[in-house]
Formats: structure tokens, sequence, C-alpha cells
């Protein structure tokens, strides 16, 4: 019963929205209500979805590469130390830079004639860390009675890694995954709006021109597909992670 | 025979774990090595292991290769199923599934859980996975089977069970066994030789034979031999931590 919970307060908040903004009369340029936003996103469907698939295919490339960039970086970094005494301090300067200040700078770089470019830079520079610290903790988090067997038997460095130490980092490395595919989304909307005008497509871009033209159902419209598409991007890592570490729960907490 | 010489552990830091230890142990032995807790019985296995190094002494005879070895924890992959779980040391050694599969099944066999091949260490209960523990252990045929209290997380009569099991397993195959446990009973029904340690820094403190039927059982269990041997283990057991006491 608890699982329809989110859904009952949901169809609550938006039907006491719908209400009081008629009773209210409050402009619908000021905040539409629901059932205009509806309305908005089923006339501008096609156009909102065009632009949803042009940020998704950038947010997911940069999720990708920002995944298999995260977890080479690890791997390196747990099979050496003096590596990772070198570079993770420019890592960790990457990640507490807000993304909105670096924006513009990557922008002008790249982005001036291909906003992809930047979009997906950008989406991935933010969604970078959370895979590698994941992963290198992941990694690190090796049972140490099996770190013995794997010693005991002679294991090359190869076959810890592939064997042991991969499996072991699967729980942590999924975790990075969810958070960073969220942040790549972030990313790619960042960039969006720093690109501004013309070249962009991505559904940011439709945000800020819905806001300009105080088209402010679209904009709606447009938010509502935005959070769609991250729930959808969550909802599917959850999948993943459910079916990969299905045998694991249970195993560790018991003796 | 596997001859261990003045066998001494310190850690950085000063902590002597183990010191001065002799031991000889002949081949196709079952020898416990009992002690109370923190006595420095595990770090002598892991030196024997190899693990470990020792800082002082030296260990001669291992049979390099050929050891197997059972920790406390069954110690299972939580990903992979049993039989991939016993596969892991032949993988290691680079046999190929297919040439594995007769050695794995066999010691799947000898364990009693052939029928769970495919079933992942979640599903099975404690003494099952320590079967499977012990499966992976003997799938490489090792001549030298070291174990640490591997039973002494479960209850008596599945250690019991285990126990007959262990020692059908050792006639069988004919490794040299050492087992490690505070258990002084389990240790008379099991073994050929026991070494008592004391308390920290473990030495060996005395050693008994103990005489008993080549074939062991509940019967055994009940015999003057083994209740004679119980006793005497315990005292000695009691003197070695009266005397690091002093």
């Amino acid at each position: 019963m608890t699982r329809y919970l989110p859904l009952v307060v949901g169809i609550i908040v938006l039907a006491l929205w719908e209400a009081s903004v008629r009773w209210l009369d409050v402009p619908k340029f000021v905040l539409p209500p629901p059932s205009l936003i509806a309305e908005a996103l089923i006339a501008n469907l096609p156009q909102l979805l065009a632009a949803l698939g042009e940020t998704l295919k950038l947010t997911l490339l940069a999720f990708v590469a920002s995944f298999l960039g995260g977890l080479a970086l690890a791997i390196l970094f747990v099979r050496s130390r003096l590596i990772e005494r070198s570079l993770l301090p420019y890592a960790v300067v990457l990640q507490v830079t807000p993304i909105v200040a670096i924006a513009p700078l990557i922008v002008i770089w790249v982005g001036v004639d291909h906003v992809e470019r930047a979009v997906f830079i950008l989406a991935m520079v933010v969604a970078f860390f959370p895979v590698l610290s994941n992963a290198s903790f992941g990694l690190r988090s090796v049972d140490p009675g099996l770190a013995d067997l794997f010693r005991l038997y002679h294991a090359t460095g190869r076959q810890r890694l592939l064997l042991l130490q991969l499996p072991s980092a699967l729980p942590a490395l999924l975790a990075g995954a969810k958070i960073s595919a969220g942040l790549a989304l972030i990313g790619s909307v960042v960039a969006e709006f720093v690109a501004g005008s013309g070249e962009a497509t991505g559904l940011a871009w439709r945000i800020v021109e819905s806001g300009n033209r105080l088209e402010i159902p679209r904009m709606f419209a447009a938010l509502v597909l935005l959070s769609s598409a991250g729930l959808a991007l969550n909802w599917l890592i959850s999948v993943l992670e459910r079916r990969l570490l299905r045998h694991w729960h249970g195993a560790r907490s018991e003796a | 025979m596997l001859i261990l010489e003045g066998v001494g552990k310190a850690y950085p830091g000063g902590l002597e774990a183990v010191s001065r230890v002799d031991l000889a142990i002949a081949p196709g032995s079952f020898t416990s090595i009992v002690g109370p807790s923190g006595c420095g019985k595990s770090t002598l296995l892991r030196l024997i292991a190899g693990l470990d190094r020792p800082s002082a002494g030296r260990i001669e005879g291992r049979p390099e290769n050929e050891v197997g070895l059972v920790f406390q924890d069954p110690t299972l992959m939580p990903w992979a199923d049993v039989w991939s779980n016993v596969y892991l040391p032949l993988r290691l050694a680079g046999l190929p599934r297919a040439a594995a599969a007769p050695l794995i099944d066999e010691a799947l066999a000898l364990v009693g859980l052939l029928d769970f091949a495919r079933a992942h260490p979640r599903a099975l209960s404690g003494g099952m996975r320590m079967r499977a523990a012990i499966a992976r252990a003997i799938v490489t045929e090792p001549a030298l089977l070291l174990m640490d209290e591997p039973f002494a997380a479960l209850d008596e009569i599945t250690r019991n069970k285990l126990n007959d099991d262990l020692l059908r397993l050792w006639r069988k195959r004919g490794f040299t066994a050492i087992f490690v446990t505070h258990s002084v009973f389990e240790s008379v029904y099991l073994s050929t030789e026991i070494a008592i340690m004391t308390p920290r820094p473990g030495r060996i403190h005395s050693r008994h034979r103990i005489d008993g039927p080549a074939v062991r059982n509940r019967e055994f269990r009940t015999s003057r031999l083994y209740l004679d041997a119980c006793r005497a283990v315990s005292s000695d057991l009691e003197q070695a931590m009266a005397e690091s006491a002093r």
C-alpha cells in the first residue's frame, strides 16, 4: 500500500495547485495550473521531445565517457599510489569548482561553433568525480580473506583486478553511476543555459527560450520532461543494480 | 616433514604475536594447535601458509603451491555460485573450465554439496558455506591443509558432523592437516598430534600424541582414551595459561 503513497501525495498536490490557481486568479505567466501545463506539453510535444532527445543523447554520451574514464583512472589509482597522489588533487579541484563557473570558459573555448562539444565536456566534468571516488573506494573494499586467498594461489595483478577487485567494487560502482547519471544531466542543462542562443537545441534551451517569451506553461512542460528524464535514468540504473547485485544482499551481513 | 625452527613474529610497534616456536609436523599427520584466544594461533597459521614472513626463525618443507587454506569465515565470493567459488584456485592456476570440472565435482561430492553447485553463498546455511570453503581448499589436491578455527561459528551438531566429514576427507586424501582451534574436545577428537600454545606471545607449551583408532566416531567420543586425553590436554592448557600469567 505504502508504495502508492507518493502517487497519492502527488495527485493531492496537483489538485490543490489547480484549485488555488483558479480561485486566486493567479496570472498564467506567473503560475499556470497543471491542466494548462499538460495542454502545453501535448501541443509542443514533437518539438520538446526532439529537444529532449538532443539533451539526453549528450547526457548519455557524457555519462558513459565519465563512467569509463572514472573507472579507468580509479584502476590506475589503486595500482599506483604515486599516480593517485599526483592526480587526485586536480580531480578534487575539478569537483569543487562550481560547474556554472567553468561553463562560460568551456563554451568560449569549444562551444562557439559546436555547442554540443561544450555540453558534452561540461556534463562529463561533473559526472566524472562520483565514479572516480566510488570506484576507488570499491576497488579497495576487497574482503581481506579473499585477498589472502588470491595471494596464496599466486594470482596475477590482472586476475586480481578482474576476478576480485572489479566484482567487489560493483556495489560502490553502481552507486557512483547513479549519482553520476543525475549529475551528467545537470551538466548538460547548465552548459545549454550558458551557451544560450542560437546553436543550442536541447531541452534546457527551450526552458530559457520559453522564459524569455513568458510562455510559462511551455516552460513548465519542458521542466516536466527534464525531471522525467532524470527519473528514468535513475530508475534504469536502479533496475540494473537490483539485477546485478541480487546475489549479494545478505551474504555479507551474516557470519 | 614440515619444520618450524625458532619461528617468531613481531609486528612493527613491538607487538610480539608468536615467539620461538619449534614444531615438526609429519606428512599425513593431523595436528591441532590449541590455545586461548589471541595467543597467535592464527598468526602461526599465516606464517605456515606463507601469507606472512616470520621475523625470526625459519620454516622448512612447506609444499609450495600445494597448500589449502580454510578461514574462520567461509570467505566465499558472494557474486559467484558454489561451483565458481570452488573453481577459483584452479582458475587462478590457469586451468580451463572443462579440465577443472571433474576436480570440482569430486571436491563438491566429498563435502556433500554436489546438489548445491549452482547455489549462491547467500542461499546456503553456515555449515554449507563452510563445506564450500573446504571444497575450494581441497580442489587443488593440496599436500597441506591449513584450517583456522573453521567450525568455531557453527552449532555443535553441525560442528560434530563436519568433524566427522573432515576426518573422512583426511583419510581419503591423505593430506597433512594443521587445525587451529580453542576447543580441547575438538582437537582430541580430530588429531593425531596436539600442540598447546601459551597466551601472547604464543609459544609451544607442550605436545600430545593421541593414539586413537584410525576411524573415529561417536564411540570414540565416549571412550576412556578420549576422556583421558581431554583431561590431560585441558590440564596442560591450564598450566600454559598459568605459566604465562606469572
